[in-house]
């Protein structure tokens, strides 16, 4: 197995993603900051709007993104062990895409598209934010295009050979992408870049957000499913195991491309322009997409218990103690296992129509996200990073504690930030404000609490910066790195699966069928019978 | 049939069925037995209960309201309409060059900074701002003796030609009059509001670029006699053309200390 001269092309791609991410960090302290009693009169809530858009976008748009392009031409390469198709292409899109972070960066900074990052139409920020993040998406749809036709070649090299999961699964997330960004492009370039140009005057909110819905939970799988590739493909192997069931895996990966689209509408629960039979469908529809996270936690331990009984372990938890924690890959897993078990089961609440009321629009939403995104995936980030760095840069890490340390302090300042936030979100404290009046009684016992997030905060920056370090220090390091098998075998390797199971065909059809299903009518209506729109609100 | 294939169909029929079961029973669920069986407790026939559900029919709110029949009367005649806008997009500052220069440049200066305390500064004001209240004077919605005969004498498109050409002035030179520090309950009126008093923080809707709207000036380095004047005007009634009395109700809560520290505040042209 070899990186075939992708090196460059990685860590190009690892190397804005981990920049965006420590500058998100940071800011990501301040907010906390200002919204805690400690800093109620520093900056202005025009800073704090300002800041939030920025550590938006970097996070969710940035971070993301880019990490997933280079993970994906790392598979490529690697799990196929073949050259990756148009390297031209992936270095255009690479250079596109970082000039829209650019573009977008500076008009948040500027002061002139303070809208956050989910862009809230009728508020409207300078069209080159918007631009910039239209360069960016555009420069995954060629991600996608390259990693579609690289596992086209290789099914055409080996024919009837299942193609290797981690391949699978990175194709799933690219035809995933395809169509999650099919909303925010219709919304961006029909709706609300016309608007901020100045060519239209109102803009259709309900129309807008509900293409933004349906974007809005998919993207989040996108961003998901390299932790769970890590979970299937670099865990088991990790610990010393093997994989309990490859099937598993492919249908934990179909199952995300069905059902995390037509499920956005639960993002609208509490808003007027849709029925509640068909919000009612969508929530059945998120019911759905629990199964494939119980489906992997099921395979995952199971993995797991492989590896620790063929280590020795005994008993019905012995098995536990004798895995090999002081590997990052499998202490991740451990602690990202934990803040999923939080966040998913937070998460139910989110999407069951009654129970959503309650903590809608507060601080419990937020808390959600940080959790399960910042927390379950983003530490699967650190974990994939440091175990693929020594075969992109070909030198070992010196010491293997600086990386535990800071896997832990990511783990503890999640926790320590995210369990009171929920907590608040439970008290009503809502969400999208600069600043709260702590000497008003009502909601001065909030304070401590924003306060202990606030320690969260500088927890998780202190991992941060402690991440940004273990990598410099690596590329440095004088230890030259041993080439060592990535990918975990199967208990049972699959020898022929079922075409259903190596592509996407017969799945993109039934996609299509849900998201008829489930979008059809509720953006027909917006046609049928127009609904009075709002008028454009700038920002800039 | 290939060995292939027939591996294949029983998942093409199996995924097909699932997906297909799972809509039809998010649909029946949904769309018929909640709604008509939640539908009859509020005293729905089953057909409106099934079209509520939809979204054909308005689900919200479940029992009709009275309709109130009194005549309306709003404090502004202008109406933020998409063609309104589109009037003041097209306003052309060339145009309104010519009338600001000879009808409004003697008391609020060529370039909109005013020659005399009592005048405010023009420049660097939004057109909607500025269109807003030269169409409240024009019809009576605001009075002022100097400001009202002048309006009266431009059409809808001279306004909005003369707010085009104000707006489009660069930004005050500013003059602060003093740049220290204004006092903590000054600057927490401005940045935070008084929760207590049900008082928005000034800055929610005053500063440039700031989410309020449409029609809300800009006040940084404005004139600080212009602001008390005003704010006294809400605070008495004497002023009355800010839509849902939001500017009076405010100026109302303000003591006069506030309104002086406030305007201070905003004269200095501290941001």
């Amino acid at each position: 197995m070899s990186v075939r001269n992708t090196e460059k092309l990685c860590l190009a791609h690892f190397w804005v993603a981990f920049a965006a991410f420590v500058i998100a960090a940071i800011l990501g302290v301040y907010q906390m900051w200002v919204r805690s009693p400690l800093g109620a009169k520093v900056g202005s809530p025009s800073l704090y709007f300002l800041s939030v858009t920025a550590h938006g976008t970097a996070m969710a748009y940035v971070l993301t993104t880019f990490f997933i392009m280079g993970f994906g031409y790392f598979v490529a390469v690697s799990a196929l062990d073949r050259p990756l198709p148009g390297r031209v292409w992936a270095w255009l899109a690479y250079w596109l895409a970082l000039v829209g972070v650019i573009t977008a960066t500076v008009t948040v900074l500027a002061g002139r598209a303070s809208v956050l990052f989910t862009f809230y139409p009728p508020l409207t920020g300078s069209p080159f934010y918007y631009i910039g993040l239209v360069l960016v998406v555009v420069g995954s749809w060629v991600w996608c295009g390259i990693m579609i036709a690289a596992m086209t070649a290789w099914k055409r090299e080996n024919p009837g050979v299942p193609v290797p999961l981690a391949m699978f699964a990175t194709v799933a997330n690219a035809v995933l992408w395809l169509w999650t960004t099919v909303g925010v492009a219709v919304e961006l370039l029909f709706q609300v870049i016309p608007s901020a140009f100045g060519w239209t005057q109102t803009v259709d909110v309900g129309f807008s957000r509900t293409l933004f819905s349906w974007t809005l939970h998919a993207i989040v799988y996108f961003w998901l499913i390299p932790a769970y590739i890590a979970f299937y493909t670099m865990v088991p192997r990790a610990a010393g195991g093997r994989l309990y069931s490859d099937t598993m895996g492919r249908l934990t990966f179909i199952l995300f491309l069905l059902y995390s689209l037509p499920v956005g509408m639960h993002h609208l629960f509490m808003d007027p322009e849709h029925g509640n039979g068909l919000k009612f469908i969508q929530m059945l529809l998120t019911v759905f997409v629990s199964v494939p996270t119980l489906l992997t936690i099921f395979t995952i331990t199971a993995s797991l218990e492989i590896a620790g009984r063929l280590r020795g372990g005994r008993g019905w938890f012995g098995w536990i103690a004798a895995l090999p924690w002081e590997r990052p890959m499998v202490l991740a897993v451990g602690l990202a296992f934990v803040m999923l078990g939080f966040g998913g089961f937070g998460g139910l609440i989110n999407m069951s129509y009654g129970m959503n009321a309650m903590i809608h629009n507060t601080s419990w939403v937020t808390a959600h996200f940080h959790l399960i995104f910042g927390g379950s995936v983003v530490i699967m980030y650190f974990a994939i990073a440091y175990q693929i760095w020594p075969q992109l840069t070909g030198r070992e890490h010196a010491s293997l504690r600086p990386l535990r340390l800071q896997l832990w302090l990511w783990f503890i300042g999640m926790m320590v930030m995210t369990l009171p936030w929920h907590y608040l979100g439970l008290q009503g404290q809502w969400r999208r404000v600069a600043n709260f009046d702590y000497t008003n009684p009502i909601i001065a016992s909030w304070g401590p609490w924003v306060v202990v997030s606030l320690i969260g905060g500088i927890i998780l920056l202190a991992s941060a910066l402690l991440f940004a370090r273990n990598l410099i220090v690596l590329h440095r390091s004088a230890a030259v790195a041993s080439i060592r098998p990535l990918f975990a075998l199967a208990v049972h390797p699959p020898e022929r699966v079922p075409a259903a199971l190596n592509g996407f065909g017969l799945w993109n059809a039934l996609v299509l069928i849900l998201m008829i299903g489930a979008y059809a009518y509720p953006i027909a209506q917006f046609f049928i019978t127009p609904s009075p729109s709002a008028m454009v609100h700038r920002m800039d | 049939m290939t060995h292939e294939n027939a591996l294949d169909q029983p998942w093409r029929i199996w995924a097909s069925v699932a997906v297909g079961a799972i809509l039809f029973t998010g649909a029946l669920l949904g769309i018929v037995i909640i709604p008509v069986v939640q539908g009859r407790s509020a005293g729905l026939d089953a057909w409106s209960a099934i079209c509520r559900a939809v979204g054909i029919s308005a689900g919200s709110p479940a029992v009709p309201q009275p309709v109130n029949n009194s005549p309306p009367s709003p404090v502004s005649q202008v109406k933020w309409t998409p063609d309104l806008l589109q009037v003041l997009a097209r306003g052309d500052p060339k145009r309104g060059e010519t009338q600001a220069l000879e009808v409004c440049g003697p008391c609020h200066g060529n370039k909109g900074t005013s020659s005399d305390a009592q005048f405010p500064h023009m420049n660097g004001q939004s057109g909607a701002a500025i269109y807003k209240q030269l169409h409240d004077f024009r019809t009576g919605s605001r009075v002022n003796e100097q400001m009202t005969p002048i309006a009266q004498g431009f059409d809808e498109n001279a306004l909005a030609d003369v707010a085009a050409y104000f707006a489009g002035q660069p930004k005050r030179n500013p003059l602060p009059t003093t740049l220290a520090a204004p006092a903590a309950q000054i600057w927490k009126l401005i940045e935070l509001g008084d929760p207590a008093r049900a008082l928005p923080a000034c800055s929610a809707c005053h500063r440039d670029g700031s989410g309020g709207p449409i029609e809300t000036p800009v006040l940084y380095e404005q004139r600080y006699e212009y602001i008390v004047t005003q704010l006294k005007n809400y605070a008495s009634g004497a002023r009355r053309n800010d839509v849902y009395a939001r500017m009076r109700t405010i100026a109302a809560k303000l003591t006069p200390e506030e309104i002086e520290g406030v305007a201070r505040y905003y004269a200095s042209g501290l941001r």
